[in-house]
């Protein structure tokens, strides 16, 4: 383990805790009734999690019907020649489709790909780069805009998808380069 | 976009569904009411009127070959009970029987745990040949992807819900951070590093100190507290929007580092399927997360000038 690691492992333990202890116990200093308006501000989560439910359900289902339609696989054939001219390896193409669509599916190609190729292989260090290194991007946009019930969502789906493809390309050129 | 992508994804759903499905039937894949070839292996103590008794049934390597065209499949024995009811003699495969494709989609469709085909004859020998015909199969795809829309709705719900915990005790704990002046604090600590970011966010706002903080609970591989800290935030940008369900600039901004992920602490999730595995990636997803976050960045940045992207009030 590094030595930025090693810090990184600490801090993330050490950060929750500290938090929330340190909120309450500062707001109790500078004399903040604190239960009184914690209770006031989580009521607001409760109606949150209520408000993002349509947005979340609407994403969901179109992800769920075009994975169990069998399209990905058909996507994967039709990249296949059109990625391989730039370098990209078949095998990591499944993960490029699914990951910026459900969080589950990625995890299942991992193993997937883990079973047929081994821990070890370069492809699913590839994999594994684009699933750490990206997030689930159509949830994202579901639970952070449906939260504030914003529908025009305007250049964000189109960054994503950017920031995402380039995100494949980049896990398989670096991983290349350090263990190529 | 989105309005396309999501039309998208439900109507080109429905036409590979319905190609493999007309695929299917133009190819008779499943065989429909063509009798299979196999042997049924009775028990000693067979009893020719009992209505239910354990059997092994054999099908042989090339009887699934001339019978599917399917040069791969292999034959064996399984394990399995026949069953005499008023409707003739039918075989139920054990429900932990391991069978190959395309029988194993035969089986899922013709029941969960419930495989069950019709035999032709009665029982001659104690390896009695026999056919067995299964349950004609269609529309396979029109099935799955029906089932699969209202089995992720389902999903969703229970998301959703999943996430109330977490957003009341982070909502809770920043209502005390605004309370007590400590996230007004932050925003003055911070925002010279944020606000290029962010331009269109006034000076000393809110906004900015719940940025960081979702922000840097990304970075710790937080997951947990970054969808709360995030939706705070949004909400925060939502009361300086001038439109109801239009999207601002900052809000896109927030959107992509979120979906680009600045994340330097590899996911809970990767870290639990990949084990030490995961040491050797650090670098590598450290070095692609920065890449793609830089572009991200860029990309909110190019598109908000495009004419058809540019925001309603400026």
């Amino acid at each position: 383990m590094s030595i930025i690691q090693l810090f990184l492992d600490y801090a993330s333990a050490l950060v929750l805790p500290a938090i929330l202890v340190g909120f309450p116990l500062y707001g109790m200093i500078r004399k903040v009734r604190v239960y009184e308006v914690f209770v006031e501000g989580a009521k607001d989560g409760f109606h949150v999690a209520v408000m993002i439910i349509p947005y979340v359900i609407a994403i969901l289902f179109a992800i769920g019907m075009f994975r169990a339609s069998g399209a990905m696989d058909f996507m994967t054939d039709l990249l296949r020649p059109v990625v391989g001219l730039i370098g990209i390896p078949a095998e990591v193409i499944p993960m490029g489709i699914v990951r910026p669509l459900t969080g589950s599916g990625s995890v299942g190609i991992i193993l997937d790909m883990i079973n047929q190729f081994g821990e070890d292989s370069i492809f699913v260090k590839m994999a594994a780069t684009m699933f750490g290194s990206t997030e689930t991007t159509f949830y994202v946009i579901a639970v952070y805009f449906g939260a504030i019930n914003i529908r025009k969502t305007r250049h964000a789906v189109p960054a994503g998808l950017i920031a995402d493809i380039f995100a494949m390309f980049a896990a398989v050129y670096v991983v290349l380069f350090l263990f190529g | 976009m989105l309005n396309y992508i999501w039309g998208g994804l439900i109507v080109l759903s429905l036409v590979f569904a319905l190609t493999s499905d007309v695929n299917d039937f133009l190819n008779d894949t499943y065989r429909n009411d063509k009798p299979l070839p196999v042997t049924i292996l009775l028990e000693d103590n067979f009893d020719a009127e009992a209505r239910r008794q354990n059997v092994q049934v054999q099908i042989l390597t090339k009887d699934l070959m001339t019978h599917y065209s399917d040069s791969v499949m292999t034959g064996d024995t399984w394990s399995g009970a026949l069953l005499y009811t008023s409707a003739g003699r039918e075989l139920r495969f054990a429900e932990d029987a391991t069978l190959a494709e395309p029988l194993r989609t035969i089986c899922d469709q013709t029941g969960q745990n419930d495989c069950r085909a019709s035999v032709q004859g009665t029982p001659t020998s104690a390896q009695w040949q026999s056919t067995i015909t299964f349950r004609p199969v269609r529309w396979v795809k029109m099935n799955a992807i029906a089932a699969a829309a209202i089995d992720f709705a389902q999903t969703a719900v229970t998301l959703a819900l999943g996430l109330i915990g977490g957003l009341g005790l982070w909502m809770g704990l920043l209502k005390i951070a605004e309370a007590s002046g400590m996230l007004q604090g932050l925003v003055r600590f911070t925002q010279p590093l944020i606000r290029p970011l962010f331009p269109k966010i006034p000076k000393d706002h809110p906004a900015l100190g719940l940025i960081v903080l979702n922000l840097s609970a990304n970075v710790l591989g937080m997951g947990n507290a970054a969808t709360p800290l995030g939706v705070k935030a949004m909400q925060e940008l939502q009361t300086l929007n001038e439109t109801d369900d239009t999207a601002t600039d900052p809000m896109v901004m927030l959107l992509a580092m979120n979906t680009a992920s600045v994340q330097i602490m590899p996911p809970v999730t990767l870290v639990a399927i990949m084990g030490l595995q995961i040491n050797q990636l650090f670098f590598s997803i450290v070095i692609t997360t920065a890449l793609s976050l830089i572009v991200g960045i860029t990309a909110v940045k190019v598109l908000g000038r495009l004419k058809r992207y540019r925001e309603v009030n400026s």
